[in-house]
């Protein structure tokens, strides 16, 4: 639990990152990651609850922690007149070292270029500064606070590039974020907060269990009577094709009223983590919208 | 749509973003002019007074330096003492309002994104900088205006009032034009301030060896051709008109240059800085020295330059203060003992108190990466919170210490050359050294302030205001004992007019070190700001 004055930042957060893995951290703005995410690098304390990092107390072994990890902050400030190059060098060292090799080849594939002063680099060049010298380093724990931002497509690319390479190496990465294609991509698990408390944690496969598929079909007959299937949801049906959500359990019993209909084409997915996340995001919204109403 | 359009809503809209900053300059400039306008009348209040100041100042190659040629020198009044006094810095204020003024609403817009969004709607090519060199001209008109009033309120002579003032807007016009040139050179905001400045003080230097070798050198100097107006001696007016079509020929080359480069660069690109960090950088230390190193190299180029000054004047003090007993009140401090050594010691107390800016702004340093959000690269590396604050203190004592000696050295040096004494360098630079501790106490405060409340740090401010106020006006304001004692310098010996002795100096030096500990206990246990 964190408290600033009477509001309280985070309550009934319950995160957990097994070794090795890449663990996604998804949540809406303000919801508490960067607070969390500064919790657990001992940069403010917690009021309350249980916390440990590698096996260490964030606050009390920080210094002996932050050996292990490497960090890229949301919102990346640097000092204006210093170059690129000698911000990396000057973080990689403080943390304990960085490796020549790979802090040469990062910024050869992530095109950055490393003799320019901050002051003039953009947002996107400005993260890039932040994850050469975070993935240069050699740590265990990869702690990145939406790492991409301002990151164009071609370099999310080289960055998801290496998250998995990090993960080959048996490296563990907390990754929040808001790109939701990502964290599909790259994270093993996830855990989403709102308003300061987990709201669902497990792996992709686990959460899936909980939610609809999106089912496109045309058919040779009309499309009728599929809204009274059981956990059939939203059927539309515009010029011979249908679409509808189904929930995962009632899935074969959609699918056999198809193709009682005649079924000429099919499409299907699951759903993406956008979906999930809308879900999560709707209801606090439909919430705030009954709070208003009653008001 | 001409290059123009929009000029005008864009005036109004520098004018409502900027109406703080302009009434703050505007009013602190003509405040400060009617000020000392006032206070001459009380330390000069005779003929024999204005007398003994142009004698002092007519052949004293430091005070030429900062003040002027003397015009009017050989048939004195007061108004040439005000010009004296008073010129070269009202020149200088108002260069440096149009500098930052200016660059702020150009080159620092063209920075940010927000030049690039105003110039997408209807705003011609030239409109930002023709609206924000007219606010700056409206400005520096008005600054003058309230200048000229405030001489004439101070009971001046009109005509040299308005000479006098105008001169100082003048020099404020000129480098209007050099900023709108530099902010089209050069490649940010930043360098646009470095140039225009850099033009600033080669300006200041130009006249300054203009004025001590007579050799014509000032007429290559916008405040040179400012101060040769002659105010209150019989008046020049065309040296202004000369600063005024220098201006407009500025800002005309500055719209030449806008059509010659694209929006957000320069006509000179940036240079490349290294490709790594030099070992040094790479640890808290070396970084703290690394970003201040610009601004310390400045203070103690500038304290030993103002050492200097004071030093040159320590010949002249025994003839000073008999012929103007007046001047020994501003020297409040002064006991009885050898004037020679009260002066040199109130020297070192004010010599003392502007590294005190330094001190304060060093260790406030601190707080300001924690407020720019820099502190977290740098917290969440292997590196504790004492060992990153060590660094700025560090930085801040051993700067400190090296200006103050700076200092001490140019009050030697300068007056070992006047006096032809040169055994008198190391006893100076010592009596200099022995207020350090006192200024230290400053930095204490400013890490406590760091530590437990981070929010208020900026009241280390105020702990130096209060001991320029003890320290200058202790004893004019008749203040009590219990007052006195709260600034560490009242505690140090005033050295060569006291001697030095060291249980205060250790004393002063243990609460400065009690309250950086005590500071760095509380930065420990406190929460990081949020950025």
């Amino acid at each position: 639990m964190k408290k600033f004055g009477s509001f309280r930042a985070l309550d009934g957060l319950d995160l957990e990152v097994a070794s090795g893995e890449v663990h996604g951290f998804l949540g809406p703005n303000g919801s508490g990651k960067s607070v969390t995410m500064r919790i657990l690098l001992g940069l403010m304390r917690h009021d309350g609850g249980d916390l440990a990092l590698l096996g260490g107390d964030p606050w009390r072994d920080a210094v002996k922690l932050h050996r292990r990890l490497a960090y890229v902050p949301g919102d990346t400030n640097l000092w204006p007149n210093l170059t690129g190059g000698e911000i990396i060098d000057l973080i990689g060292e403080l943390r304990g070292g960085l490796d020549h090799g790979r802090r040469a080849e990062l910024i050869d594939r992530f095109d950055l270029d490393p003799r320019k002063r901050a002051r003039a680099y953009s947002k996107g060049n400005r993260q890039k500064v932040a994850l050469v010298a975070a993935l240069a380093s050699d740590a265990e724990l990869l702690m990145l606070d939406e790492p991409t931002a301002g990151l164009d497509p071609l370099m999310e690319a080289v960055f998801q590039d290496c998250i998995l390479r990090a993960k080959g190496e048996g490296r563990t990465v907390l990754l929040s974020s808001h790109i939701l294609a990502e964290v599909e991509k790259l994270c093993d698990r996830i855990t989403i907060i709102r308003q300061g408390r987990t709201v669902q944690s497990g792996t992709l496969a686990e959460l899936r269990h909980l939610t609809r598929t999106t089912v496109s079909a045309t058919t040779d007959r009309p499309p009728e009577r599929l809204a009274e299937l059981p956990g059939v949801h939203d059927v539309r049906v515009d010029d011979g094709l249908v679409s509808f959500d189904v929930d995962s359990d009632n899935l074969d019993g959609a699918i056999r009223r198809l193709t009682e209909l005649g079924l000429r084409s099919l499409s299907s997915h699951p759903p993406t983590l956008e979906d999930l996340f809308l879900r999560h995001y709707d209801e606090e919204l439909t919430e705030a919208g009954v709070e208003q109403n009653e008001r | 749509m001409s290059a123009l359009t929009g000029t005008w809503r864009l005036t109004r809209f520098i004018v409502r973003r900027d109406r703080v900053r302009l009434a703050i300059w505007i009013v602190a400039i003509a405040a400060l002019a009617y000020a000392q306008g006032i206070s001459l009348h009380d330390v000069y209040p005779d003929q024999a007074a204005v007398q003994s100041y142009v004698d002092l100042f007519g052949d004293n190659p430091a005070l030429i330096a900062f003040a002027g040629p003397g015009y009017g020198f050989d048939d004195p009044n007061l108004g040439v003492v005000l010009v004296n006094e008073i010129q070269v810095f009202g020149c200088i204020a108002t260069a440096l309002m149009s500098i930052f003024l200016l660059n702020r609403s150009t080159r620092a817009e063209e920075d940010s994104e927000r030049a690039a969004l105003v110039r997408s709607t209807r705003v011609g090519r030239h409109a930002p900088t023709a609206a924000a060199v007219g606010v700056v001209a409206a400005a520096n008109v008005i600054t003058g205006t309230l200048c000229a009033l405030a001489f004439i309120a101070a009971d001046y002579p009109v005509v040299g009032s308005i000479a006098l003032a105008g001169s100082i807007a003048a020099a404020g016009l000129v480098f209007a034009g050099v900023t709108a040139v530099a902010a089209q050179a050069a490649s940010s905001g930043r360098a646009t301030i470095g140039g225009a400045s850099a033009a600033l003080g080669a300006a200041f230097v130009l006249r300054a060896a203009g004025d001590i070798g007579d050799n014509g050198l000032s007429w290559l100097s916008p405040i040179g051709w400012a101060q040769a107006v002659r105010a209150y001696a019989d008046e020049r007016w065309w040296t202004l008109g000369l600063c005024l079509v220098v201006a407009a020929l500025l800002v005309l080359g500055a719209f030449w240059l806008a059509t010659k480069r694209d929006l957000g660069s320069g006509m000179r690109p940036e240079s490349a800085g290294p490709p790594g960090a030099a070992s040094w950088i790479r640890r808290p230390i070396g970084l703290a020295f690394r970003l201040q190193r610009g601004s310390l190299f400045g203070w103690i180029v500038g304290l030993f330059i103002t050492g200097v000054v004071f030093g040159s004047l320590g010949e002249d003090v025994d003839r000073l203060f008999e012929e103007n007993p007046a001047l020994r009140d501003v020297f409040a401090q002064l006991g009885a003992g050898d004037p020679t050594d009260a002066f040199m010691a109130t020297s070192m107390t004010m010599l003392a108190l502007m590294a005190g800016g330094f001190a304060v702004s060093a260790t406030l340093h601190l707080h300001g990466e924690e407020g720019a959000g820099r502190v977290e690269s740098i917290l969440s590396a292997a590196v504790s919170r004492q060992r990153w604050a060590i660094g700025y203190l560090a930085v801040a004592v051993a700067g400190t210490t090296i200006m103050v000696a700076a200092a001490g050295a140019g009050v030697g040096i300068a007056y070992a050359v006047v006096a032809g004494q040169p055994g008198e360098i190391m006893p100076l630079v010592g009596a200099a050294l022995v207020t350090v501790p006192g200024v230290l106490v400053l930095v204490g405060l400013a890490m406590l302030l760091v530590g437990f409340a981070p929010r208020a740090s900026m009241a280390a401010w105020a702990g130096l205001a209060l001991m320029v106020l003890i320290g200058f006006l202790g004893d004019i304001l008749q203040l009590p004992d219990w007052a006195l004692d709260l600034s560490p310098l009242q505690h140090l010996p005033a050295v060569p007019a006291e001697s030095a002795s060291a249980p205060p100096i250790v004393a002063v030096t243990l609460v400065a070190g009690a309250l950086a500990a005590a500071g760095l206990w509380g930065l420990r246990s406190r929460d990081i700001q949020l950025h």
